[in-house]
């Protein structure tokens, strides 16, 4: 089933979202999509399933419903998060950012992506918001430092196929590959498949321009984040919070100390789903 | 709650470190600009670079962009874009270093 409401739509946002027994990763995505709109000025299409469509409220451009693949299972429940490689498919758009639900875009800084790249880019290196330090996560001490799904950017070409192509076979030879790559399978993780499938579409080796220029900013663990103030949603239009509270538990010496420091205009990712419905609340 | 009860309930401490470093990350990636079929950073070692060429009336050059490909350049549009830029990032990041650099 799908719903259109443009027939020609050149660039857009696509989000994937399927709920969870625990998580509304719908009310995540309405959050993400209102944002995009407001700070991307973008459209938005949301890939989810039957069910988790009943429970959408917000007026997305597109709603694609499909077919879950419900295999995949993160601390003893069921987690969606296959099937990221029918973006390229699936987007009505020819140029598409493709975001995870729970990244919080705070400015219009993802619009350079679209200057950046003629066919694909995503991060290749985080921060962590209060962890300057932290190490880049790699598949295994035997392989590749991580790429990040969390935000991808690609124009309908053959390269950007090639990889889309590449993300569904790593996809489903997932175990084969960590076994190669020395990580524990199990649980399918799209950074873990899109980092396997770019080092395959080009030849084990670095093209700069698949990388956004820029680190991908989480909200790791031990750390929390607060909205200053809700959103606003009402006859007089949209107002959107950007300014944020981000609580760093610092341990030193065996004792453990609250710091803290104000961040605006930011765009990030929470790697805590809890804390995201703390912030979309407010 | 609102945020300045939760940090005065839990005595947090404000973290000038990680404002430096966060403000960092932040300022450093608006200094990313694509121009001229190539991707610059707006830093002060591109725009001396620039300045200098453009000091020697030449026009055009060849510059390696931040993706490492040689890129031939119109000097005095890029200086332009880049010095504009650079001023208008730079005065932002100062001005919010003074905002969090006044907390405690």
């Amino acid at each position: 089933m799908e719903r259109t409401r443009k027939q020609e739509i050149s660039r857009g946002v696509v989000l994937f979202a399927f709920n969870s027994s625990k998580y509304n990763y719908v009310e995540m995505a309405e959050y993400c999509a209102r944002r995009a709109k407001s700070f991307l000025d973008l459209p938005t299409t949301i890939i989810t399933d039957e069910e988790s469509a009943e429970t959408i409220t917000y007026d997305f451009d597109n709603i694609i419903i499909v077919e879950p693949d419900k295999n995949n299972i993160r601390e003893h429940q069921v987690w969606i998060n296959k099937g990221r490689y029918q973006a390229y498919e699936l987007s009505p758009y020819e140029e598409t950012l493709v975001l995870d639900a729970d990244y919080v875009i705070n400015s219009d800084k993802l619009l350079k992506t679209f200057d950046f790249s003629d066919s694909f880019c995503c991060h290749n290196r985080t921060e962590m918001l209060m962890y300057p330090n932290a190490p880049q996560e790699f598949l295994s001490s035997y392989s590749y430092s991580s790429l990040w799904a969390t935000v991808i950017m690609f124009k309908k070409s053959t390269r950007a196929k090639q990889i889309f192509d590449a993300l569904e076979m790593v996809q489903n030879n997932y175990d084969h590959y960590a076994n190669i790559h020395s990580f524990v399978g199990g649980i399918y993780r799209n950074d873990y498949g899109l980092t396997i499938a770019l080092k395959i579409v080009n030849g084990h080796s670095d093209v700069p321009s698949d990388y956004i220029p820029w680190n991908l900013v989480h909200v790791g663990k031990n750390t929390s984040i607060y909205a200053d103030a809700p959103d606003t949603f009402d006859c007089k239009g949209e107002e959107f919070n950007t300014e944020f509270t981000v609580m760093y538990d610092n341990w030193k010496n065996s004792k453990m100390r609250k710091e803290y420091v104000n961040i605006k205009d930011m765009d990030f990712h929470i790697m805590n789903k809890d804390l995201f419905e703390g912030i979309m609340n407010g | 709650m609102d945020t300045k009860t939760l940090i005065k309930d839990a005595k947090a401490r404000f973290s000038h470190n990680s404002a430096k470093a966060y403000l960092k990350e932040k300022y450093n990636s608006k200094l990313v600009i694509a121009e001229q079929g190539g991707l610059w950073r707006a830093d002060a070692q591109t725009i001396a670079l620039l300045q200098a060429l453009s000091n020697q009336f030449t026009i055009t050059t060849v510059l390696v962009d931040t993706f490492d490909n040689p890129v031939e350049v119109e000097i005095t549009s890029l200086l332009e874009s880049l010095t504009t830029l650079y001023n208008s990032v730079m005065t932002e990041w100062n001005e919010e270093w003074k905002e969090l650099e006044n907390k405690r």
